[in-house]
């Protein structure tokens, strides 16, 4: 039988547990906000905080990245998030480190059955997808934090009580040199799918559990292979059942293997029998070693509300669903960037408290989406009956020979930005604007993320207004968080060139005109065809839940 | 959904179906039935129609279990 070698372990950086002065005294500190859990969203969340200049306490029980060692888990960074870690300063180390990739391909059997190039609808400076091992996103993101110096990063404290307060969460945290109490004005739960906190409240997860199962292979070879997204419904070489080949940082792919329901957990992950298992897909001659075996299943859990009170639930402790089409690690980290500013501005006192809400009413439905997706992917994958079998067998017969059985094949629907849904705060819903590259006026360049990156405003692009409409709705937006910009003309404000892809994106008419207001979280929150300096305030005032009036 | 006849050779149609479903395995019918569904969904291409025909689909079926008599 063959030997199969395993790469030496990764060396991740583990940061030293300082202890707080809370331990040594028995007054309750009150902080503005306290994050438990440094996975994607805490720490994505801590990051945008930090950034805002918002202190935060972030609290972790371990003092190093990643889970299990090299277990990579997540892997797939969307354009979303890739834009969030631009604005948070971590985009160029991801895109050195990661692969950066937008063409996916489904084969059936030995044939191509689908494919797709996600760059052809993109406008953004970042790429569709980049790949990186996420405790490497994690890695850079602590990196940040630190680099940033607002954020109290407390590591080897982990959280063993919390007890919701009219006004506040009290938090009692373990340590290796003793407990403490703090509290919280807002306490956010990024711990994660078994999250302790959500068991402790009572919050019910309506998990669920497929029988479906998978076996990861992490493994570096010496191959050359198109640094695509290759999936395959029904591979010759894994018995006619799906497999995943994706490559990430370091020259490692992840193989990911569909396995018998009835399968034995351990007897797959065997290096021996995954090995045989490579062998087969990559024939005889290639030599790889593994970086990672990792057996599993997978379940979906969805909370029935985001916010209760004071406490703030998001990422995995929120939402799990199914992995196909990254919806997981991306959705907690787009969850962090909706929350942050939010949390700033109310912190501020520059928006009312019902933005907290409008947290649970965007991310929800987008978590909904998310599930919605993911299930109808993991059912095209996992069969439930003969019916489905004999309709999924058609799909793919059909696909080998006419196109439009392509657009059924579904092996993950990848991670986009969820569309927002009408609501108090947002009369139209709202859209991503993705991160345009941009021109000023003199020819300077500029990004949608670097006008977003300095505090926490929103933005207000104003095609062509005259000086008077522009002198007018400064004086109206004086005292509001709104950055006023005009796209061309002459008004005398900072102005950018007129720009048809920017246009276009934004949903304006160039001959028309008109006003955008793009929120801190580039999401376009108004559309006003006729802005006056009045409509325009208005518009900032609902998205932040402001009274209608100045206050 | 139209579910007045449009069928200009009704009996040819269906002759052609059965021809069609001749000398298959009941596997064979069902994966040619699931073919065929999906073909002619194509050339419908409205999502209401197509959602109202599954509906109708799946109760005429009601229907049918409900009425049929056992015969003894």
């Amino acid at each position: 039988m063959e030997n199969f070698a395993f790469a030496p372990a990764y060396e991740l950086p583990v940061w030293p547990f300082t202890p707080p002065p809370e331990l040594n005294s028995t007054a309750v500190v009150r902080h503005p906000v306290v994050i438990v859990g440094a996975g994607p969203s805490g720490l994505t969340l801590a990051c945008d905080l930090a950034q805002r200049g918002v202190r935060a306490v972030l609290l972790d029980e371990d003092d190093t990245v990643g889970v299990r060692g090299a277990s990579s888990r997540g892997i797939c960074y969307a354009q979303k998030s890739l834009e969030i870690f631009e604005r948070l300063g971590i985009y160029e180390r991801i895109a050195a480190k990661g692969v950066t990739w937008s063409f996916g391909r489904t084969f059936s059997g030995d044939e191509e059955v689908y494919n797709f190039n996600l760059q052809a609808t993109s406008v953004s400076t970042q790429p569709p997808f980049i790949n990186l091992q996420q405790f490497y996103i994690e890695w850079f993101l602590v990196d940040r934090i630190l680099e940033l110096g607002v954020t109290d990063l407390r590591w080897k404290s982990r959280v063993t009580h919390v007890e919701p307060l009219a006004d506040g969460v009290r938090i009692d945290v373990e340590t290796p040199a003793g407990s403490y109490t703090i509290e919280a004005d807002h306490l956010i739960d990024a711990t994660g799918a078994n999250s302790p906190i959500r068991t402790q409240l009572g919050v019910a997860s309506h998990a669920s559990r497929s029988t479906d199962r998978w076996c990861i292979s992490d493994v570096r070879f010496e191959k050359p292979l198109p640094t695509e997204r290759w999936t395959w419904v029904d591979a010759p070489f894994n018995e006619g059942r799906g497999v995943w080949q994706h490559l990430m940082a370091d020259g490692v792919w992840r193989i990911d293997y569909q396995m018998p329901e009835d399968c034995d957990p351990a007897e797959i992950s065997r290096p021996e029998v995954a090995g045989a298992r490579l062998r087969e897909q990559l024939g005889p001659d290639v030599a790889f070693e593994f970086v990672w075996i990792g057996p599993y299943g997978y379940r979906d859990h969805l909370l029935e509300r985001f916010r209760h009170g004071r406490v703030c639930f998001i990422g995995d402790a929120a939402h799990v669903v199914s992995p196909f089409g990254a919806r997981g690690g991306n959705t907690g980290i787009q969850d962090a960037a909706n929350l942050g500013w939010k949390l700033a501005l109310v912190a501020q006192g520059q928006a009312g408290d019902a933005l907290l809400d409008s947290y649970d009413a965007e991310r929800r439905p987008a978590a909904q989406e998310n599930l919605t997706v993911t299930s109808r992917s993991a059912r095209f994958l996992a069969p439930r009956s003969p019916a489905e079998h004999t309709l999924r067998r058609a799909v793919v017969a059909l696909a080998k020979r006419h196109t439009f059985a392509r657009a059924l094949v579904n092996t993950g629907r990848m991670s986009v930005a969820n569309d927002y849904p009408v609501a108090p705060l947002l009369p139209e819903g709202a859209r991503t604007v993705q991160n345009l590259p941009l021109h000023w006026a003199d020819g300077r360049q500029t990004t949608l993320m670097q006008l977003l990156a300095e505090g926490t405003q929103c933005l207000g692009l104003w095609f062509a207004p005259t000086r008077a409409q522009a002198q007018a709705a400064c004086d109206a937006t004086a005292a509001l968080p709104l950055r006023l910009l005009a796209v061309g003309g002459d008004s005398g404000l900072p102005t950018l060139q007129a720009d048809e892809t920017l246009a276009r994106h934004l949903g304006i008419d160039p001959s028309v005109g008109g006003f955008v207001l793009v929120r801190p979280d580039a999401y376009r929150a108004a559309l006003l065809a006729q802005a006056t300096p009045d409509t325009i305030a208005a518009a900032v005032r609902t998205a932040l839940a402001l009274p209608a009036s100045s206050p | 959904m139209i579910t007045e006849p449009r069928i200009p050779d009704p009996d040819g149609f269906y002759a052609a179906l059965l021809a069609a479903h001749e000398g298959r395995t009941e596997a064979q019918s069902a994966d040619l039935n699931a073919r065929l569904v999906l073909l002619l969904a194509n050339q419908c291409a409205d999502q209401a129609v197509l959602l109202a025909c599954i509906d109708a689909a799946a109760e005429a079926e009601e229907d049918t279990s409900t009425t049929t008599t056992p015969i003894p």
